[in-house]
């Protein structure tokens, strides 16, 4: 793992307490944003205040305790990462529908379902990769950034089903967001790191001049205490065969979710990244699954990583582990602090807006470099490009999609279930036909370069292969052919590939090739034609990842691996 | 004109500059050693070669450079190679001959050298 230069603290370094506090509470007020999905559940519910004050201060406890087990960086839990939990709009669905068929007794019993699933799948995560390759995983986060900056300018401009754009919210969430932008790319230090709290202080004062600011309604009856433990009076479990099925869903959703942002930490934090490393993932999937369980204990939604952070931690250049220790600890202490849970409960639509919407662009665009870095070719395009669609359609024509029988509104109504179910479906479909081993014969006389490049980036757009690596194999190939010359009987040229290998294999009539350990020197190289085969093994040795070349009577035969 | 590499000659002032484009390989190294040989021998001093397009480079690619650099110092005529692509730039690294050349970063960078 290579440090990017441009981070300040990166997942292995301490802040300083005083940054670390603060850059805590910058992400707690990011999280807090996701309460949203409790609160909606509590109201559906039709809780009373006291009660709703309970979710509120559970739902912090356990994703306080979901954040924590996140960021552990342990052999069977934990992502290793600063990769802090919220509440999602993918668990929101299957609760809300688990409500109306059991009461929350339903949902809370189904949560623990779920998680039970993610970590069973958890230990096979590697076996399963061939349903979620790395341009899978990009999508997901392209469309968690979607579904964030829609729902960021849902609340930023106030509209919903027959109202317009609310003028005052409209000014404050501008004003929060020019705030963040601002601080974001034209200051530096501690401005630059807490922008996104800075802003987010900037839309309450705002909120509160324009009269938007109300704490009353989450006030319960009797006035604040200074501390208060949550009772867990109206937590039951329940358990239904009928309502697994959206569960289950959610969970894989969920499961690709946290892969998405746990590659996107793994991303950030190492300049040379190149591909996944699945112990991280698999960690990350216990974690969630774990999570998942204790807040169905705790009486709340299904948990997920929150990409929204990790677009955070990217923006301000601290990504250490450190920091989401400190959040967790923070979310379970001001859980018992009914005031913050008020504070909270009560944040302005406009500012949940302008924060959802600022961090939204950062897992965008993280999501689309994912994808970009593979070689894509029209069955890869279509997977990529119809699952997207389907996402975008879900939100658009929801009303439609919503008259598709109960069982399957789960799937349907919701992007990011939708995009994702469609994305492994086609992945499956398209692979039929794609073979992962190839080969292609240069007859004598038709030494075609040109035809060898063309076949090895054709084959890396069909397996979806990083473009270096296959550009690597190109000049290899090329550079062997130059070697051998046009061989009789012409040149068997056999290409193999998994997510982790790429074997070219050349079998031809002649001498095999001499990889030399040491580099000729330029006056050897312009002084003989030896000098320049010396060369060109020299450069195929120290371009392959592992090279051998071997001869007998019956042929000769050059192996250049590179590692994917 | 040599196959899967295009040769574009322009002027700025005294360097003439060269800009390559496609795969300089076996197949035409022969005519990219002719084609510099013949600037060198026609007289002029400065040649910059500029490698943005060039996708890679083999051994006799290599050798053909350094023919070519080898005529130029006889003829009392300087040579720089610019803007060279990453994945080129570790072929360069990877046989050793970054030194073996003159190398600058911009097209900008060697015509301030030079010119």
């Amino acid at each position: 793992m290579v440090r990017p230069p441009e981070l300040l603290y990166a997942v292995d370094e301490s802040p300083p307490p005083g940054v670390l506090v603060a850059s805590a509470f910058q992400h707690v007020a990011v999280i807090a944003i996701t309460l949203i999905f409790p609160l909606i559940l509590g109201e559906e519910a039709e809780l009373s205040r006291i009660q709703f004050l309970d979710l509120v201060s559970l739902s912090m406890m356990a994703i306080g305790a979901a954040t924590i087990l996140l960021c552990i960086r342990s052999k069977f839990v934990g992502s290793g990462y600063l990769c802090p939990a919220c509440y999602t709009a993918i668990f929101l669905g299957p609760s809300l529908f688990a409500l109306k068929q059991g009461g929350l007794a339903l949902v809370f019993g189904m949560t623990i379902v779920a998680g039970l699933v993610q970590v069973a799948i958890a230990p096979v995560l590697q076996r399963l990769r061939v349903l979620m390759p790395s341009e899978i995983a990009g999508l997901v986060i392209a469309i968690v950034g979607l579904a964030l900056a829609a729902l960021g300018v849902q609340y930023m401009l106030g509209f919903s089903a027959g109202r317009g754009i609310r003028q005052d919210y409209l000014v404050i969430s501008a004003l929060s967001l020019a705030v963040m932008v601002a601080l974001n790319v034209w200051a530096k230090g501690y401005a630059k790191m807490f922008c996104v709290l800075i802003g987010m202080a900037v839309g309450y004062a705002a909120s509160a001049a324009f009269g938007v600011l109300d704490f009353s309604a989450a006030m319960p009856p009797g006035g604040l205490a200074i501390l208060r433990l949550p009772s867990i009076g109206y937590v039951h479990y329940q358990f239904d065969i009928f309502t697994l099925a959206p569960f289950v869903v959610a969970a894989f959703a969920s499961t690709l979710r946290v892969m998405g942002d746990v590659t996107n930490c793994q991303r950030i934090n190492d300049k040379d990244w190149v591909r996944p490393n699945f112990a991280s993932l698999a960690g990350g999937v216990a974690a969630n699954g774990l999570a998942s369980i204790i807040c169905g204990l705790a009486g709340s939604l299904g948990p997920n990583s929150y990409s929204s952070c990790i677009g955070l931690s990217a923006a301000t250049g601290i990504t250490s582990r450190t920091v989401g220790y400190a959040v967790g600890i923070a979310f379970i202490l001001l859980a018992l602090v009914p005031a913050a849970t008020v504070l909270f409960a009560a944040m302005p639509p406009p500012v949940m807006g302008a924060a959802l919407f600022f961090t939204a662009a950062f897992v965008f665009t993280s999501g689309l470099q994912i994808i970009t870095a593979r070689m894509l070719d029209a069955r890869k395009t279509m997977v990529i490009g119809f699952s997207f669609s389907m996402a975008v359609m879900a939100d658009i024509y929801h009303d439609v999609f919503m008259q598709a029988p109960a069982v399957l509104q789960p799937v349907v109504a919701n992007s990011l279930v939708l995009g994702t179910v469609c994305a492994v479906a086609l992945n499956l479909i398209m692979r039929l036909g794609v073979r992962q081993r190839v080969t292609m014969k240069l007859e004598f006389g038709q030494n075609n370069r040109e035809a060898v490049e063309q076949f090895l980036t054709q084959q890396g757009s069909r397996w979806a292969a990083r473009r270096d690596v296959i550009n690597r194999a190109v000049f290899g190939a090329v550079q062997v052919l130059e070697v051998i010359g046009d061989p009789p009987g012409g040149v068997e040229i056999e290409a193999t590939f998994d997510e982790f290998n790429l074997d070219l294999r050349m079998r031809y009539k002649g001498n095999p090739v001499t990889i030399p350990e040491k580099r000729p020197s330029p006056r050897e190289i312009l002084s003989s034609d030896e000098g320049e085969r010396l060369l060109a093994g020299y450069l195929l040795r120290r371009s392959a990842d592992r090279i051998s070349s071997t001869g007998s009577e019956t042929g000769a035969e050059i192996h250049l691996h590179y590692d994917h | 004109m040599a196959t899967g590499l295009t040769m574009t000659e322009s002027r700025n002032g005294g360097v003439c500059i060269v800009s390559l484009t496609g795969r300089i390989d076996g197949s035409n190294a022969a005519d990219f050693t002719t084609h510099l040989n013949g600037l060198i021998s026609s007289g002029e001093k400065s040649i910059v070669l500029d490698f943005a397009d060039v996708l890679y480079l083999t051994s006799a690619a290599f050798r053909a450079l350094l023919v070519a650099t080898d005529e130029a110092e006889r003829k009392a005529a300087r040579l720089a190679l610019c803007s060279l692509a990453t994945q080129v730039r570790e072929l360069f690294e990877m046989g050793g001959l970054l030194d073996a050349f003159t190398i600058l970063g911009s097209r900008d960078e060697a015509l301030a050298r030079l010119g």
